[in-house]
């Protein structure tokens, strides 16, 4: 910029703003600042990009694999694992009553080797139910080993066939052809598998046959519990007898050669109720064990956080004298400074510990799941999480509180109402849409908070047993937030399970998405006199 | 009629002024309850942490854990007395007392012996460099927004952005940051990786631009966690912009100033206690993250400090230990024990001082400001 004095002549008037390419500087700055403000936007949309780069490709990825696994003959030797494992189970079961029932006589005061003897004629019964077993586990093993080791060879030449183009591609023929190619002919090989279902049958039926048996068998014993444990057993012996048609007629009419939906693909993921890594047979990817597992934490931590957060806003912003709430306002803000790994700390280190030991406590023996085996489980990871979401919740709402007109609170104490009656009846209804969205908030928070369920809600991946009422809240989950955490670190990169993790991010992003929309939404449509 | 029949009189035992009073001692003690509750896990940590950090003696603190890294600790017993040392104690004392080390029996606990320092440094390091890079973008949108724009749909479409964004999960930026900027930003250099998405010559020397990523590093741990706090910032200098009375603004036009002077001379400095102090929230945010720098700043552990590099570049693509980090993993791989626990409720105390003089900075100066700044 020139100086005036210097040039008496110049129009006084004249624009003293520089330009840069024949654009005014104001516009040159505003633009700048315009591009700042789009950063908002574009981390948003790159945010959506780069997750969709890495994870889309699962589908396919996860289409192939689905492909081989019924093409190398492993979905064959899964459906009679299945089977083999059904009856190690049943095994397990008749152990665990063996258990009790030691556990029983030397309560009733007698020494091991007593109860030992006593239960004599019940182990020949154990012994003759498992030896029964050995052969189907051993045709199960022979029959994985070959089908893994068709995929994996399979899967070697997939490889090296993929590099050698690749190299030919960029014009290293030489090295492209040093590459060796073993051909594996899939169609010839799986035949090999398929050959064993005569034997399949036949060692089917001579398992069917000793389950019959072993159902008729049942030793009778004095003690009534005990008696009912062996019903429960005869019960599941006769269902698991039943299974067995069906499994033969699967197998029998089982073809690799029968094409697999890329509809399955998908549905593997959003449906699949297996999340099942570093399996030596088939890794299955399925979302639901982890989906229910957030909503079971976030519902546990809203059901704590919804009354209590809610609670402190309408007391401060309605009942606490000014003085009281000056106090109280500024500490409940400080907590969401409270670190959530502190949090989980908390949890590992000292929560859950009391709440198992609070569950063994005398005057609660009457609750029907207690006491409970595990110190870390979504009630525990639930608790913390609610602490962390009553700071969100408790601000908005209070805002929501204290946008409600004046007027509403003096028109109906000037009417009569008591406190009480304004609060719950004008105060509460006229802030209903801000304390709504509040609590929306809070189900996001809690959703997408990471390391408190990591540390705390037991990391087991399965569906949580609906069948155990109330219990449910004291089994142990693992959630969406969790497994990224936990197997981001350890996964190999582009892999099928890389990229399954991502999918599980690209589920997240946009169920916050999703309730961040609807949170503006109710306050849009509900706020105070817009209709 | 009798004086004593005032219809406004208070009725104390009227049953819907008991429902009220009861219905009142609920909600209270729901908020002390919350109150309780937070009181507790700060007194546990703030009694227990303050067991390692402090010392009855003089200097009343314990050095060796704010100036040492972390270490194995091994626990023996010698000559009828219970030893406990950190990893390079235990090599010196093995040398001075002759013993066979590799035949000597301890328990060793990883992680529990030595200090927290390079977490301690790491800590800081990522929150300066999150943050200049969060407040530079961060008030120049807010500038934007509350000076400049009007309310068109471009303005709004940044808004929603900008609340969504603060909906993210912390994980889901940890991915993002993963995928971007270990994985794919690029960086200028004269020997690319084979595995970079995209090479761009750039015919200076041999200088290419490599869109290899910046690997687990200081830097992609800064972007990751600018961007996280980045709708915080916003909002908040927004706010503060937009708390700057009307008149200031007209009276520099007034005078013939253009738009940016007024910005810079009559808006700004007013406005900027007060980003500064609400920024200092999204700071402890920054500072009690984990998901985010998971994979893509904080290695679990590492000896050297952060300026013990060859090059000045390679600071910022070094990756750091960071005190959550830390804490996760002394609190998830290691079990609970009298030995373990010291260097856990250290850590966890360190991390929950910084935290809350950041924090408490944050309400002290937001207190300043307003009396200072009063129109």
């Amino acid at each position: 910029m020139s100086d005036p004095s210097t040039k008496p002549n110049d129009n006084p008037f004249r624009s003293r703003r520089w330009h840069l390419f024949g654009v005014d500087s104001d516009r040159v700055i505003r633009t700048f600042f315009a591009g700042n403000a789009l950063v908002a936007i574009i981390i948003l949309v790159l945010i959506t990009i780069f997750l969709f780069k890495e994870g889309w490709g699962f589908f396919p990825q996860n289409y192939q694999n689905l492909k081989l696994y019924r093409q190398t003959g492993v979905e064959f030797v899964d459906v009679l694992k299945r089977h083999e494992e059904d009856f190690s189970a049943l095994n397990r079961f008749l152990n665990n009553i063996r258990t009790q029932e030691v556990q029983r006589h030397k309560d009733a005061g007698e020494t091991l080797a007593e109860a030992n003897e006593r239960l004599k004629p019940f182990d020949l019964y154990l012994t003759a139910f498992e030896e029964g077993g050995y052969d189907i586990t051993d045709l199960v093993n022979e029959l994985k080993t070959t089908a893994t080791e068709l995929r994996s060879r399979y899967e070697i030449y997939l490889n090296q066939a993929q590099l050698r183009s690749n190299l030919e591609k960029a014009g290293r023929t030489k090295e492209a052809a040093a590459i060796e190619l073993v051909p594996v002919d899939l169609v010839d090989e799986v035949k090999s598998i398929q050959d064993n279902l005569p034997r399949v049958i036949s060692t089917l039926g001579a398992l069917a046959a000793h389950v019959n048996q072993m159902q008729q068998t049942i030793p009778r014993e004095a003690d009534t519990a005990m008696t009912a444990r062996l019903e429960k057993f005869r019960s599941l012996l006769i269902q698991y007898e039943a299974s067995f048609p069906a499994l033969q007629q699967t197998l029998r009419s089982w073809d690799p050669q029968k094409p697999v939906s890329a509809y399955h693909a998908v549905t593997s993921f959003i449906f699949g109720r297996e999340w099942v890594t570093n399996s030596y047979i088939q890794d299955w990817y399925g979302i639901l064990p982890l989906f229910t597992g957030s909503l079971l934490v976030a519902l546990i931590a809203l059901c704590f956080a919804v009354p209590f957060g809610v609670a402190a806003a309408v007391y401060v912003n309605q009942i606490a004298a000014s003085a009281e709430a000056k106090l109280i306002k500024p500490y409940i803000e400080f907590i969401s400074a409270l670190p959530s790994v502190v949090v989980g700390f908390f949890g590992v280190a000292v929560f859950g510990e009391f709440v198992r030991y609070s569950s063994q406590a005398e005057w609660l023996s009457w609750v029907p799941f207690f006491p409970i085996s595990e110190r870390l489980n979504a009630f525990t990871a639930g608790c913390l999480l609610a602490l962390m979401a009553i700071p969100t919740i408790f601000t908005l709402a209070e805002d929501a509180l204290n946008n409600v007109p004046r007027s509403f609170k003096e028109a109906s104490l000037a009417l009569g109402a008591n406190r009480l009656q304004t609060t719950i009846r004008i105060i509460i209804p006229s802030a209903l849409s801000g304390i709504i969205s509040a609590i929306l908030l809070g189900f996001g928070r809690v959703i997408g908070e990471t390391m408190v369920v990591l540390l705390c809600a037991g990391n087991r991946i399965s569906i949580p047993d609906f069948t155990q009422g109330v219990g449910i809240v004291f089994q142990p989950v693992h959630t969406m937030t969790g497994i990224i955490a936990q197997e981001m670190g350890e996964v190999v990169r582009e892999g099928l399970h890389y990229r399954a993790l991502f999918l599980v991010g690209i589920v997240l992003f946009f169920i916050s998405l999703l309730v961040n929309f609807l949170a503006q939404k109710i306050v849009r449509r509900y706020k105070l006199g817009s209709n | 009629m009798t004086f004593t029949d005032n219809s406004f009189q208070k009725k104390s035992k009227s049953l819907p002024r008991t429902i009220e009073q009861f219905s009142f001692w609920a909600f209270r003690l729901a908020t002390y309850l919350i109150l309780i509750a937070a009181s507790i896990i700060f007194g546990k940590i703030i009694y227990e942490g303050g067991k390692t950090v402090f010392r009855s003696e003089f200097p009343f603190i314990n050095v060796p854990f704010l100036t040492q890294a972390p270490q194995t600790l091994h626990v023996f017993e010698y000559k009828g007395e219970k030893m406990e040392m950190s990893d390079s104690e235990f090599r010196a004392w093995v040398t001075a007392q002759g013993i066979d080390g590799s035949t000597f029996k301890t328990t060793s606990y990883s992680y529990s012996g030595g200090g927290i320092m390079p977490a301690i440094i790491g800590t800081l390091l990522l929150i300066a460099g999150s943050m200049t890079i969060a407040l530079v973008l961060g008030i120049f949108s807010a500038v934007y927004l509350s000076e400049y724009s009007q309310d068109t749909k471009f303005i709004r479409l940044i808004r929603l952005s900008i609340v969504n964004l603060a909906g993210v999960p912390s994980i889901v930026f940890g991915l993002f940051g993963f995928s971007l900027f270990v994985l794919i930003a690029p960086i200028i250099t004269e020997t690319p990786k084979n595995d970079a998405l995209w090479v761009i010559p750039l015919f200076f020397g041999n200088y290419v631009l490599s869109f290899q990523g910046w690997g687990v590093s200081l830097l992609a741990g800064w972007f990751t966690l600018a961007f996280m706090v980045l709708p915080i910032i916003i909002t908040a200098s927004e706010e503060a912009l937009r708390a700057v009375p009307k008149g200031f603004r007209e009276g520099a036009l007034a005078l013939g100033a253009t738009k940016w002077l007024t910005i810079r001379t009559a808006v700004l400095p007013y406005a900027l206690p007060g980003i500064l102090t609400s920024s200092v929230l999204g700071i402890s945010r920054v500072a009690g993250e984990t998901a985010p720098i998971m994979f893509t700043a904080a290695f679990a552990i590492r000896d050297q400090l952060p300026w013990q590099v060859q090059h000045w570049q390679d600071f910022f693509f070094q990756g750091v230990m960071a005190l959550p980090y830390h804490i996760y993993v002394v609190s998830a791989k290691i079990p609970q024990n009298e030995y373990t626990s010291r260097m856990q409720y250290g850590t966890a105390f360190v991390f929950l001082v910084i935290v809350f003089i950041i924090a408490l900075t944050s309400i002290i100066l937001r207190n300043r400001a307003r009396a200072k700044y009063r129109w």
